[in-house]
């Protein structure tokens, strides 16, 4: 089962490295941008769309 | 942007403004203007693109749901809530912007937050074109959030502690809008406390920790009494407050955070990467400590403004950015000179665009009331110092130049104009009026401070630091001085008030008695006796909107609590009590008077016709108003031209203006609110003229069911003041703007062409100074011709940024309802 730990998008907290963000670059009709969300790195990334192997 | 000077000479002569500020500004802010998702609604409705957020009704409901069992009090639940969503909601860093944060996860989301009324839910349930897709998966989210929050949201918590009939005539919407909320409407600030660069985060947070300690410790010695037992309460403040103060500072870090992953792994441009640094040093060191340079002043207060706005709906900005950030403007762009004017400029116009985008979910009814905007951003430039002195200073100059450049509609300025500001200042205000930007309004500052002075008691060094907390009610942003929330049904539709002579009070539009039962209006047999039933029906709509506002806010600490708003404010760290709490605060209340001119112009005309003339007899006119006038043009006629109106400097019908005022205003000394201050009224509109025009009945001016009402405040009725710009400043001089109300709205037309060049500041310089010298309180232009307002009519997708005002705010033309439009047009165009 891949993971987020395994995603080239994820990166982990330095004091707790099981949590991180998941970092993606979006572009929509008007910006682009870059966004962060708060995932654990044992998340299951099994169904994730922007799953990139590290 | 590389463009020839004589492109830019060209496009202004054009007077095409718009074009001009495209071609001067830099890259970066025009990569940032053209980002910008337009949050303002349409005719009600949101623009195509915008979608409302689910991330945070999720993460809000999941938190409550797990809080369920916990021992906590609400108080401290619902900072729980508010931490939870800062630190797992989405963030993003836009390119090229060095300012960070937003309500949202996604530039073009519109927050919207279930924990406030189950009738918003529903409306969001039954808005799916602003949902995202796939469809059903969002209707069951909101189904699940919706279905959790009803009889749990403040409104269910609050409303069984209501009188339920007059809540039930405010919900009619007839006479009043919004609902009673402690986290719904104006909320202002103590920037005295939080803005001056003595205290940050951290500072408070020690201060919190301190008292903590020391309630506790006293509350566990040999002692009993109602003081020892508040004391609970007070620590369940401060512990509250303390969590948002700290989830605060680890929002901004996740920003730092982010702008340090992407300069490191993903920007490969130096320059940007240096930025980014920068961006994350700045979230690194504010909100927790204080502000050193522009940047991270700008960045502090972009984040206080966020988490408020992450606490409650704010359908306001007040603010006075030229005095608060001032400081630091002048010390890197003159004293250290780290910052170039140009690089400034570059970040007060961000920070104008980050204030633009802001946006939360708000009813249709408001949606309507504020066509084109989200909110009432209206922010304070210029004005005095606590000592009396000139408080201008590079900064105004800065945010009046920005403001040319990004040409947002919202925030727009309203600037304090008192005898010592200079003459550079006053070219800077000039231009933006010139340019079409209908900002800034101009504000008689010595007036408003004895206004402020009179009606709430203000001492004057704090009266001297007042900003709007709306679209024009002045309020001191200190300790005692600024109102925490200003609900915003205490906003009277003031048409209703003649209307309800004629039917008794019985509105026939909503089918429900909500005025009082004056006697019939064919029995009264002089206007005398017709007068006294206006002031009676004046009295019972200003009480069914009061009362529910004075409960709200005395529910408000316990049930509905602020403990983010509080953690900035010093009376709520000095007391431990919430910041909605009456007791602390010295009230700065005021009803929005909607709709009130066309009561002048209508009691003029049944004084003329019915009464003096006897043309008429009442129940001819009666019976005229209830059939809407069908079938009685050629009378109807004679009651808009041969009645006497406003503005045109007749003393017949002014003096009838001034009956009214003096009657309300000793009704607002009558009635109180919490704090035991005033309710002054404040004469304007937003849109209100448009959103009530099928609500309220024909009325004896002339005017039909459905017609546009006027566009408010104390502005002469659109063409009816046919006198010229002289007898309309003289009509409004004869109100006394310091005892009267608390503010009153004028706006006026007047023609580009005349301004132009020096010869047309030098006239509008005489104008304000005839305008000053009347002791009148406010006054804002609209500036774009009939020409470049019809042909935006026809060709919308070329005039997509012409700005108007529309009354206590600027809105892009293209963004009003045609009904607004030809409002705006039908609006006399004063020659100077």
């Amino acid at each position: 089962m891949a993971t987020c730990s395994e995603c080239k998008k994820f990166f982990p907290l330095e004091e707790d490295r099981k949590r991180g963000d998941c970092v993606q670059r979006v572009i929509d009709p008007r910006q682009a941008y870059y966004q962060a969300k708060p995932v654990t790195a044992d998340k299951d990334a099994a169904k994730c769309p922007s799953f990139e192997k590290r | 942007m590389a463009a020839t000077a004589e492109t830019v000479k060209e496009l202004e002569k054009k007077q095409e403004w718009w074009w001009a500020a495209e071609k001067k500004r830099s890259r970066r802010l025009d990569y940032l203007r053209k980002a910008m998702w337009k949050k303002g609604a349409i005719g009600g409705l949101y623009p195509a693109g915008l979608q409302i957020d689910l991330e945070r009704p999720v993460m809000q409901t999941e938190k409550a749901k797990e809080l369920e069992s916990s021992a906590d009090p609400y108080v401290i639940k619902f900072a729980k809530m508010l931490a939870h969503v800062l630190d797992n909601k989405t963030i993003f860093i836009t390119d090229r912007s060095q300012l960070v944060g937003y309500l949202g996860s996604a530039p073009n989301m519109i927050t919207w937050d279930p924990t406030l009324a189950a009738i918003l839910n529903h409306e969001v349930f039954n808005d799916p074109d602003s949902l995202p897709q796939p469809l059903d998966e969002s209707l069951k989210v909101i189904r699940d959030v919706t279905n959790y929050w009803g009889g749990k949201s403040d409104l269910d918590k609050i409303l069984p502690h209501m009188d339920l009939g007059d809540v039930m005539k405010v919900l009619s919407g007839a006479i009043g809008w919004g609902v009673p909320l402690g986290r719904g409407g104006y909320s202002g600030k103590d920037y005295e406390y939080i803005m001056t660069g003595v205290r940050a985060f951290e500072d408070i947070i020690e201060e919190l920790d301190r008292r903590i300690d020391e309630a506790d410790a006293r509350s566990h010695r040999f002692d009993a009494s109602r003081e020892i037992s508040d004391l609970i309460d007070k620590i369940n403040n401060w512990e509250a407050m303390k969590i948002t103060l700290e989830a605060g500072i680890r929002h901004a870090r996740r920003y730092a955070r982010l702008a340090r992953i992407i300069a490191e792994n993903f920007e490969s441009d130096a320059v940007r990467r240096e930025e980014l640094v920068r961006v994350a040093e700045t979230c690194e060191r504010v909100p927790a400590k204080p502000p050193r340079t522009l940047q991270e002043s700008l960045q502090y207060d972009l984040f206080i403004q966020l988490f408020s706005r992450n606490e409650a709906i704010e359908g306001a900005w007040p603010a006075r950015p030229d005095f608060y950030h001032g400081p630091y403007y002048e010390r890197d762009v003159n004293i250290r000179k780290t910052l170039t004017r140009e690089e400034a400029l570059d970040l007060v116009g961000e920070f104008l665009i980050r204030a633009a985008e802001v946006s939360q979910y708000k009813p249709k009814w408001a949606r309507e009331g504020l066509q084109g905007i989200e909110g009432t951003w209206v922010w304070t430039l210029g004005g005095v110092k606590k000592d009396g002195s000139d408080a201008c200073n590079g900064m105004t100059i800065a945010l009046l130049q920005a403001a040319r450049l990004v040409r947002v509609a919202n925030p727009t300025f309203a600037f304090r104009w008192h005898p010592k500001v200079s003459d550079e200042v006053m070219r800077e205000c000039f231009e933006c009026i010139r340019q079409g930007l209908g900002y800034p309004s101009m504000r008689n500052d010595p007036v408003l401070v004895a206004n402020a002075m009179h009606w709430h008691g203000h001492p004057i060094e704090e009266a001297r630091l007042w900003v709007h907390q709306a679209c024009m009610s002045p309020s001191p942003a200190t300790k005692h001085g600024f109102q925490p929330m200003r609900m915003a049904n205490a906003t009277a539709n003031c048409a209703k008030i003649i209307e309800y002579v004629f039917t008794s009070g019985y509105d026939h539009v909503v089918n429900l008695q909500i005025g009082a039962e004056t006697p019939p209006v064919e029995t009264l047999e002089t206007y005398e006796q017709f007068f006294d039933a206006w002031v009676t029906q004046m009295k019972t709509i200003f009480t069914i909107l009061v009362r529910p506002v004075n409960r709200a806010r005395i529910l408000a600490p316990k049930l509905t609590p602020r403990p983010f708003l509080s953690a900035v404010s010093e009376r709520s760290v000095e007391s431990g009590l919430d910041v909605l709490e009456p007791s602390i605060s010295r009230g700065n209340a005021w009803i929005t008077a909607f709709t009130w001119v066309e009561n002048i112009d209508s009691l003029a005309a049944v004084k003329k016709l019915v009464f003096e003339e006897k043309k008429y007899t009442m129940a001819e006119l009666k019976e005229a108003l209830l059939n809407n006038w069908e079938g009685r043009e050629e009378m109807r006629l004679d009651f808009v031209r041969n009645a006497p109106k406003w503005g045109n400097d007749d003393d017949y019908v002014d003096s009838i203006m001034l009956d009214c005022l003096k009657a309300a205003s000793e009704f607002s000394h009558e009635i109180k609110c919490p704090s035991g201050n005033n309710w002054p009224i404040l004469p304007e509109n937003v849109s209100g003229n448009i959103h009530y025009a099928n609500i309220v009945g024909a009325l004896p001016n002339g005017r039909r069911l459905g017609d546009a009402l006027y566009d408010g405040g104390i502005s002469p009725g659109p063409g009816l003041d046919k006198k010229g710009p002289t007898a309309v400043l003289k009509s409004c001089s004869k109100i006394d703007h310091v005892t009267n109300g608390r503010a009153f709205l004028l706006n006026q037309r007047l023609s580009p062409t005349q301004l132009s060049g020096e010869k047309g500041y030098q006239l509008w310089k005489t104008y304000m100074k005839t305008w000053a010298d009347l002791g009148i309180d406010h006054v804002q232009f609209n500036c774009v011709s009939d020409e470049t307002l019809r042909s935006a009519q026809r060709d919308p997708e070329k005039y997509q940024e012409v700005i108007v005002r529309v009354a206590g705010y600027s809105a892009h033309f293209v963004d009003i309802s045609r009904k607004t439009q030809d409002n705006i047009i039908q609006r006399t165009v004063q020659g100077l």
